[in-house]
């Protein structure tokens, strides 16, 4: 167990290493720089600006103050400078730098207002594709061949078969301008948080109930469901002790690639509903060269993503003691 | 010895050793000929058959494709019909459908269309919107924080007072305050000229020379050269000056013969003063030659350089420079009476420009300096109609008109917000979805399967530290990375396009660059367990050959698992190509594809007036193909998989 | 006497274990086969039995060519094949073939049998193209199967006439040795005699020799001349198939042949059957000494703690049937009684 989350540790370092730096050179390597946009700035200012930002320094240089602890301001190599000119905090100390765009505020400032937003958009989108998908499934199991079940699988499948903006623009529709129960767009009170989340969660529900339906079934024809149901205990008992646990499996292991899934998907759905969520702010700082920030965003989401998959192997270890942690 | 022995005892006929002669085994042989067994994929394709949803989304795919394919024989109208109106048609039935003819090409009639492609299609051209062509006008609008922003209006009025014609926005990039950009196209009439064929080492048609007044700022005027474009391109020119005037010496690609363009200096202002002279050079690697008149060459440079590069170079070297900016140099001559600044522009290479052109965008300044407009003219480009059709289509458009002459149907499924036909945009975006899925699928089967073979052939380290990459790999949000570089490829679009890399090439390689993970995985694990199973190892002992265990043995084996991913593959790319359109990163107008029909559907609705089909009909289509891929991908894999194929 | 068909001397096969950190050199090696030495006659059978993992197939593999040996010699009519190319091979593969175990995983399931059967002499090139699925209709009649089927997939066939092909496309090339990695032991028993059956006659028939792998002593006292019994990577006792098995010298071939049920219910009754204590140890991290000794009944009438920490080697006994064990105590016994006493 240990040795497993070591492993992950160091695996988790290596990843991690590998997005900070390629992103970072990506980044650079396109050209113009973050204040190209700004017309009708005096070169002097553009200096300045370049300056403050060690946009002028040779780029290894402008890496190594991103990534470590460094200061470089000085000559040679300062280890841990705790100077005020030092623009980049370094992301080893957990500081995303300045926002190049934003000029006030720091990543960490950004990421501090918009992540809370994102992870109650994603934990409840979670949640609903969980209660959802989990339901419909295992009703759809239990009721295979009626009307019930065909009328879930056919809305499973058009929910994995649409693009989750698309489904937005049908509950906004529905909800929003026909009903007239929920805001169409913003933020602010509980009463936002509905649309959105089923829009995101909607997708991911619709692939749990299948993979649920799937397992159960699987699970309810072995032999151990016979047994269980020959010793006479009630179908309840046999569902909730045996069925359920083994149709979930193949569920909960599916719950890695579905976070990494809600994350990517909130990047859009935050621009549809315009929640100032932390996936809003990912494509238009890259698309503004706003380096730093973008940085961040898929820094923290790698960490996100990649945390989130290890407690997941973690749980599916707990359920299925058959299971060993990867190790070799 | 023995072995000699056999062979001679009637080896090769293969009668010697066994019970069987030869006659006997051709009777055979031919008897055989109706017991043949049935392979593996017959069986699969069997069982596909006996699977009812797979086989109809199989024949619904079919079709699908087939009239996607064949879309430019439907008498569609144009998708991309740029009509001013605003609000959407709703649809209505076939019948009450009336024919609409493309405006302003009156029918049966061919029309000039300069140089170019599109007039070797001839008289049918004026039927098919696909070759019409359209100026295209970028505009900037600029106000004050406290004034009205000049809206869309104003600029589309604007154009269409110079042009005379109504244009469409295609473009509309106005979310920093303070600017309105737009793109406007107005369609080419009868009697335009359009179309100047372009190469990278021509220009635009006009080189400009600035005269400046010696008391600096106060005169200063730009001498326009008209370049006769017409002949051929530009291949070379020099810019010669001399007391009175400036003189264009320019050489064309066709003929190769000299032109000249002489403006006496008197004929822009007074001959008195004019000492200083500004040569704006467009596009940077055009070969420049230049000559002072009088006094001594400031730099050395007494004949010719090849390119404004040499230039500055020798310039630079020559120590006497004023360097202000990296993109313009002041060449002082030693008298100190004349110098020369060489102004650098990186001029994004603009297609094609025509003279029709240039009166235009006179005109459309002419206009906004008459309304006292904040407004200007950034950009001055030729749009071709549409997508560039291959030959196939081309025929397939002549085929159209034969068939049904001028007829097209109504907007069946009504119109969007730009008075665009949904149904022809449908099919004509399944082109592209369909082009994009199966290409950027392909690319991630290309790397998938090579990289998972080769590591599951080699298998030990090499294996183990392959599959550590892809996890690594696996655990980056990958969205993240692609966003990036498609950015990346669109700050780099022109040099792509000089090296013949479109966009959408990239475009591919990056989402199968994404998807190949787990193709990877897949055939990997399926190499393996194939590798050490008997019928390999039996292979081996016969004798084979690695190349041939692989062509023979195992590539068959891995194929129906490769086919059941692509298949289930093909959808998730469709789905991220519409993430990607969302984001603004897609398929770029006025191109269309699914995604972007989606994304237009959600852009549409709004709370005073429901357009339902601009939503739904693109999402059905979407929805239904999906779904069909699906399917038959599950059914597929239900039919290929050889687990389900026990040992009875 | 003249040379063997095939000679294997002192062949060892190592696998490499396990990883020390990320690119560590392996943490040790399995010694599967450890100095194994035998010789197949031309047109005889040598049979190898012994039990599960220790290490028959590997010897095999190694003979074929599948895994290369580690060390020693395998000789083919005096021809050294250890180290040769693929293509130095080929002629020797022409001579010497192999049928696999599991007849349902042994054939492309995505070729036809016809195609399976020319495969071989489309690699040696040996029969010319047209004569091929000539030859492939030949081979399935002399191994009992209906020529007119050449046409049909291996999905089609049951697992008896799965075998039969697999030992119809060993024929192809008319090899001289045929190595058997326990034909029969998936199938059930009633066509396991067929497939036997068969051996025999083909051997009959073509003057081949056989190395039959099994771990049915029966199986291999019906068609072996000569039987290899193999204990823990070595082979611990090889004699002529009728004084091993009437005379057993090894306590290990004594343990084996005790558990082989007799027919006749009174001599059943009164047999004693050595029941073997303990599983077989990892060939890993072998035992000291005589690898046997954990295990051995007999180990008590070795003086001493000879058992355990000297590994007793393979010395050729006296009397009939060309015996060999490694045993210290059959080394006493043959001390004490005198050669051809
Ligand atoms: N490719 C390999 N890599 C590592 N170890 C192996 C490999 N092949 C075989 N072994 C090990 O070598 C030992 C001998 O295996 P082998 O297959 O030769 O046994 P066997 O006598 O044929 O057993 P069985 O009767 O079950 O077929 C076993 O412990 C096995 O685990
Ligand atoms: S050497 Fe000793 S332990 Fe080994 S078999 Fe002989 S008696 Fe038994
Ligand atoms: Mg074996």
């Amino acid at each position: 167990m240990l040795q497993f989350l070591f492993r992950r540790l160091l695996w988790f370092a290596i990843t991690l290493f590998s997005v900070v730096t390629i992103s970072f050179f990506l980044m650079r390597a396109v050209r113009g720089g973050p204040f190209d946009n700004e017309r009708a700035l005096h070169p002097a200012i553009e200096a300045n600006l370049e300056a403050r930002y060690h946009l002028d320094w040779p780029v290894w240089k402008q890496y190594l103050q991103y990534v470590g602890p460094f200061n470089l301001d000085h000559e040679g190599l300062v280890l841990f400078g705790g100077d005020n000119s030092n623009v980049f905090g370094g992301v080893l100390t957990g500081d995303l730098g300045p926002s190049f765009k934003l000029r006030d505020y720091t990543v960490n400032d950004i990421i501090g207002q918009s992540l809370p937003i994102s992870i109650a958009l994603g934990s409840v989108a979670m949640a609903i594709a969980l209660t959802l998908g989990l339901t419909a499934g295992i009703v759809s199991a239990l009721r295979r061949g009626t009307a019930l079940d065909l009328g879930m699988r056919l809305f499973a499948t058009v929910g994995i078969a649409l693009p989750n903006f698309v489904i937005a623009a049908f509950l906004i529709i529905i909800f929003a301008f026909q009903l007239e129960l929920l805001p169409v767009a913003g933020w602010g009170s509980p009463r936002y948080l509905p649309l959105p989340a089923l829009a995101l969660g909607a997708p991911f529900a619709a692939y749990i109930a299948r993979l649920t339906r799937t397992g159960m079934l699987e699970v309810l024809s072995a032999d151990y469901i016979r047994t269980a149901r020959a010793k006479g205990l009630p179908e309840w008992l046999v569902l909730l002790r045996h069925a359920i646990k083994g149709g979930i499996l193949p569920v909960v292991s599916y719950l890695g690639p579905a976070t990494a899934g809600i994350l990517t998907g909130s990047l859009v759905i935050e621009r549809m509903f315009a929640i100032p969520g932390t996936g809003s702010h990912f494509v238009g700082s890259a698309l503004n060269r706003d380096y730093t920030l973008a940085m961040g965003v898929t820094i923290l989401y790698t960490v996100l993503v990649y945390g989130l998959n290890t407690l997941v192997d973690l749980a599916y270890t707990l359920l299925d003691p058959r299971i060993e942690l990867e190790n070799s | 010895m023995a072995s000699k022995h056999k062979e001679a005892a009637g080896y090769d006929s293969g009668s010697g050793r066994f019970d069987l002669d030869a006659g006997q085994l051709q009777a055979l042989l031919n008897e055989a000929k109706r017991f043949k067994g049935e392979s593996l994929w017959q069986d699969a394709w069997r069982r596909l058959g006996r699977n009812r949803g797979a086989w109809w989304s199989l024949v619904f795919l079919t079709l699908f494709v087939g009239l996607s394919f064949f879309a430019p024989v439907l008498p569609l109208p144009s998708p991309m019909a740029l009509d001013p109106q605003s609000e959407p048609q709703p649809p209505f039935l076939p019948w009450e459908a009336s024919p609409r003819l493309p405006e302003n090409l009156p029918p049966g009639r061919s029309f000039e269309f300069g140089t170019g492609a599109t007039s070797s299609l001839g008289a049918f051209a004026d039927n098919a919107w696909r070759h019409r062509t359209f100026l295209d006008f970028q505009l900037r609008a600029e106000w004050l924080p406290g004034d009205p922003p000049p809206g869309g209006d104003e600029l589309r009025d604007l154009v269409k007072a110079a042009s005379g014609r109504s244009s469409a926005v295609f473009v509309k990039d106005g979310d920093e305050p303070g600017t309105v950009i737009e793109r406007h196209a107005v369609p080419l009439r009868d009697g335009d000229r359009a179309r100047v064929e372009y190469r990278p080492t021509g220009f635009d048609g006009t080189a400009q020379v600035l005269v400046v007044g010696r008391d600096a700022g106060a005169r200063e005027a730009w001498v326009d050269f008209e370049v006769d474009l017409d002949r051929g391109a530009l291949e070379s020119y020099e810019v010669r000056t001399s007391g009175d005037g400036i003189e264009l010496v320019y050489t064309l690609g066709d003929e190769g013969d000299q032109l000249r363009d002489r403006r006496y200096l008197a004929e822009v202002r007074g001959a008195d003063g004019i000492t200083v002279t500004r040569l704006r050079i467009d596009g940077e690697r055009v070969p420049l030659s230049w000559s002072v008149d009088g006094g001594a060459d400031p730099a050395g440079l007494d004949g010719q350089t090849d390119a404004a590069d040499d230039l500055v170079a020798a310039l630079e070297s020559a120590d006497q420079i004023d360097l202000q900016h990296l993109s313009e140099l002041q060449v002082v001559s030693q008298d100190g009476e004349r110098s020369i600044v060489v102004r650098r522009q990186a001029v994004p290479a603009i297609g094609q420009e025509g003279h029709n052109h240039a009166d235009l965008a006179r005109a459309v300044r002419a206009e906004i300096a008459s309304r006292g407009s904040r407004a200007a003219l950034l950009e001055m480009s030729h749009l071709d109609g549409i997508w560039d059709l291959n030959p196939l289509d081309r025929a397939l458009v002549w085929v159209r008109t034969k068939v049904f002459g001028l007829w097209q149907t109504g907007p069946l499924l009504g119109t969007d917000n730009k008075g665009r036909d949904l149904l022809a945009r449908i099919v004509w975006g399944s082109r592209i979805s369909i082009q994009v899925s199966l290409v950027a699928t392909l690319c991630s089967l290309l790397i998938g399967v090579t990289y998972g073979a080769f590591s599951g052939l080699v298998g030990g380290r090499t294996d183990n530290l392959m599959m550590r990459i892809v996890d690594v790999l696996y655990s980056v949000p990958f969205i993240f990375v692609v966003i990036f570089l498609i950015t990346l490829i669109n700050e780099y679009r022109t040099d792509l396009a000089d090296y013949g890399i479109g966009y959408m090439t990239v475009f591919y390689v990056v989402i199968g660059a994404i998807y190949w993970l787990t193709m990877a995985r897949v055939v990997r694990g399926q190499v393996l367990s194939l590798k050490n199973q008997e019928f390999v190892e039996a292979a081996r002992v016969l004798g084979a050959s690695t190349p041939r265990i692989l062509f023979v043995h195992l590539v068959p084996n891995v194929l129906s698992i490769v086919i059941v991913y692509l298949t289930l593959t093909i959808p998730a790319v469709m789905l991220f190509e519409a993430f990607l359109s969302f984001l603004g990163l897609g398929v770029e107008p006025p191109k269309v594809s699914w995604g972007l029909l989606a994304v237009d559907g959600t852009e549409a609705i709004s709370a005073v007036k429901t357009f339902w089909w601009v939503v739904v009909f693109p999402a059905m289509a979407m929805g239904s193909t999906l779904l069909a891929l699906n399917i038959l991908g599950d059914g597929l894999r239900d039919a290929l998989d050889p687990k389900l194929r026990g040992k009875d | 006497m003249s040379r063997p068909l095939l000679e294997v001397t002192d062949l060892h096969k190592h696998f490499p274990v396990g990883h020390k950190g990320i690119w560590g050199e392996p943490a040790g090696y399995l010694h599967a086969v450890d100095g194994v030495s035998f010789a197949v006659e031309r047109g005889q059978s040598l049979g190898l039995v012994g039990e599960s993992g220790c290490g028959k197939s590997t010897t095999a593999r190694a003979v074929v060519g599948l895994h290369p040996a580690t060390s020693g010699s395998i000789r083919y009519e005096g021809n050294e094949l250890v180290g040769l190319s693929r293509r130095r091979m080929l002629p020797y593969r022409r001579k010497m073939q192999m049928i696999f175990q599991d007849p349902y995983a042994s054939l492309d399931p995505r070729q036809t049998v016809g195609s399976i059967l020319t495969e071989p002499l489309r690699i040696h090139r040996t029969v010319k193209p047209r004569q091929r699925r000539l030859r492939a209709l030949a081979l399935l009649d002399a191994v009992g199967l209906n020529p007119r089927q050449v046409n049909r997939y291996p999905h089609e066939f049951s697992g008896g006439q799965r075998q039969r092909i697999g030992i119809a496309r060993a024929l192809a090339l008319e090899p001289d040795l045929i190595i058997c990695d326990e034909p029969v032991s998936a199938l059930d028993v009633s066509i396991q005699a067929q497939i036997l059956n068969l051996l025999a006659d083909l051997q009959e028939r073509f003057g081949l020799a056989y190395l039959f792998i099994a771990h049915d002593l029966a199986v291999v006292r019906h068609l072996c001349q000569r039987v290899a019994v193999m204990y823990l990577g070595r082979i611990v006792e090889i004699a002529d198939r009728d004084e091993l098995f009437e005379n057993p010298r090894h306590p290990y071939t004594k343990a084996l042949l005790s558990a082989i049920p007799v027919a006749d219910p009174v001599v059943e009754r009164a047999r004693r059957r050595i029941v073997l204590e303990g599983d077989v140890p990892s060939p890993f991290n072998p035992p000291s000494g005589c690898s046997f000794h954990p295990r051995c009944h007999l180990r008590g009438e070795v003086e001493g703690e000879r058992c355990s920490t000297e590994q007793p080697h393979l010395t050729a006994l006296a009397g009939a049937g060309r015996r060999e064990a490694s045993c210290h105590l059959v080394q006493l016994e043959e001390a004490r009684v005198p050669v051809g006493g």
